[in-house]
């Protein structure tokens, strides 16, 4: 197989692919290796920014999909009709910031660092898949610890934890998005050992 | 009232505490209890109007706050012995200090997701007919550089202003949040944009005030007006959103 024809089998692949497609199962598809197949996506994308097409080729939660530009949006909202959501609330925005720096994380260590009651935002933010249970902490009540989700990365546009900024300083355990307890594509249950 | 509205928009007592310090530009570590509690005191008593949720939780730092304050005006080698070990005669502001600097890394790390989920909402991927779950974000934000708590502040000023007058029969009269927001509406779009306090000004006593300030707070959560300052202590004016396409 040519590289031209490579080339189109992946921009296949990927179009037809309603969830991000990682590297590794379009090499396994194609019969390439994933280094290979990167290259090639990387080389697609930036084609597709040369050209300032309409869609673009966007790396989010380690896979890679197909995405509008951010400027036709007000247009495709007209066709769409889409009601217009608001985003998340101050209080859940302000508790997945703690989740997504300290994760894993129990609800009163949430609500000591906030000074309020989280559990409405905790419920949203569960609701909406941005954060899930990560087992319990060892501590007295076994509370439930949460942390941050494959949709998280998605709904952000994230590849993975790594790309937030660091927050300078921070006081506690993991200074940074820890990558450690970034989710893994198997959702499975993590639990109690 | 038949029945009540309970908004989460008011961010906690930190959120305030860290508005008031900011506020009275005030040194974090060296932070004026006195003047800071008073005034932290003064929003209570507004807050207490909106029947919160969360006013527990403010009642909670305002006791901190005034422990704090007795604490302070205490000779540092108390006499309480059970008072010092807890306390290990540090300053006992420390620990709030320690708090609020936590507390306003969070924010930080709040508006970055904030700007990314803004950007994120444009982006729309090509998955069948999954159009109407997707969750769209507003791409401009209602409160531009204000906080929630610079719309208290107007909100007070006004309310201070208000001379119930004597009433001589009693009209029953019952404008509910509902209707306020379409009237403010009305009126926004009649007149493009509005000053903050226009939308108050037909508005005659306390109970009316509360509801058509709820329906300001209900309308820029919901996007539909947003709120921008001109200057630091300028007039807050209220406007209809911008067009996504003017920002992206």
């Amino acid at each position: 197989m040519n590289l031209i024809m490579a080339r189109a089998i992946i921009e296949s692949l990927i179009f037809t692919s309603s969830e991000p497609i990682t590297g590794k199962t379009i090499g396994e598809i194609v019969g390439i290796s994933e280094h290979t197949v990167k290259q090639i996506v990387f080389d697609l994308i930036e084609e597709y920014q040369r050209s300032k097409r309409g869609i673009q080729i966007l790396e989010v939660a380690n896979g890679f999909q197909f995405c509008t530009h951010p400027e036709c949006a007000p247009y495709i909202e007209k066709l769409q009709k889409v009601p217009r959501n608001v985003g998340l609330s101050q209080a859940a925005i302000e508790t997945l910031a703690i989740v997504t720096y300290k994760q894993p994380i129990t609800k009163a260590e949430i609500e000591a660092l906030r000074g309020v009651s989280v559990e409405s935002a905790i419920t949203t933010l569960v609701d909406k898949g941005l954060i899930e249970e990560a087992g319990r902490k060892d501590s007295p009540g076994r509370p439930i610890m949460y942390r941050t989700t494959k949709q998280f990365l998605k709904y952000f546009g994230l590849n993975d934890l790594t790309e937030l900024p660091k927050i300078p300083e921070w006081i506690g355990q993991n200074a940074a998005p820890n990558t450690e307890t970034e989710p893994s594509e198997a959702e499975t249950d993590v639990g109690i050992n | 009232m038949d029945y009540e509205i309970k908004l989460d928009v008011f961010q906690g007592p930190l959120d305030l505490l860290l508005h008031l310090i900011e506020k009275e530009e005030v040194d974090i570590y060296n932070i004026p209890i006195a003047i800071i509690t008073e005034k932290y005191l003064d929003y209570l008593q507004t807050l207490k109007m909106f029947n919160l949720e969360v006013v527990g939780d403010f009642l909670v730092m305002a006791a901190t706050l005034m422990q704090i304050k007795v604490k302070m005006l205490l000779p540092q080698s108390s006499f309480n012995p059970e008072e010092t070990f807890e306390e290990n005669e540090t300053d006992p502001r420390w620990e709030l200090a320690q708090k609020l600097i936590e507390y306003k890394k969070i924010k930080e790390a709040s508006l970055t997701l904030q700007k990314l989920e803004t950007h994120q909402s444009l982006v729309y991927t090509r998955s069948g007919g999954e159009f109407a779950d997707k969750k769209i974000t507003a791409a401009v934000d209602p409160l531009k550089d204000l906080s929630v708590w610079d719309l208290v502040d107007a909100f007070k000023i006004i309310l201070d202003s208000l001379e119930e007058k004597p009433i001589k029969s009693l009209p029953k009269q019952e404008v509910s949040i509902k209707q306020r927001m379409t009237e403010i509406m009305d009126l926004v779009s009649k007149e493009g944009e509005v000053l903050f306090n226009k939308v108050f000004f037909e508005v005659k006593t306390k109970l009316a005030l509360i509801t058509c300030f709820l329906a300001v707070l209900e309308l820029i959560r919901l996007r539909k007006i947003s709120a921008s300052q001109s200057s630091v202590f300028g007039e807050i004016l209220i406007s209809i959103p911008e067009k996504v396409s003017n920002t992206a």
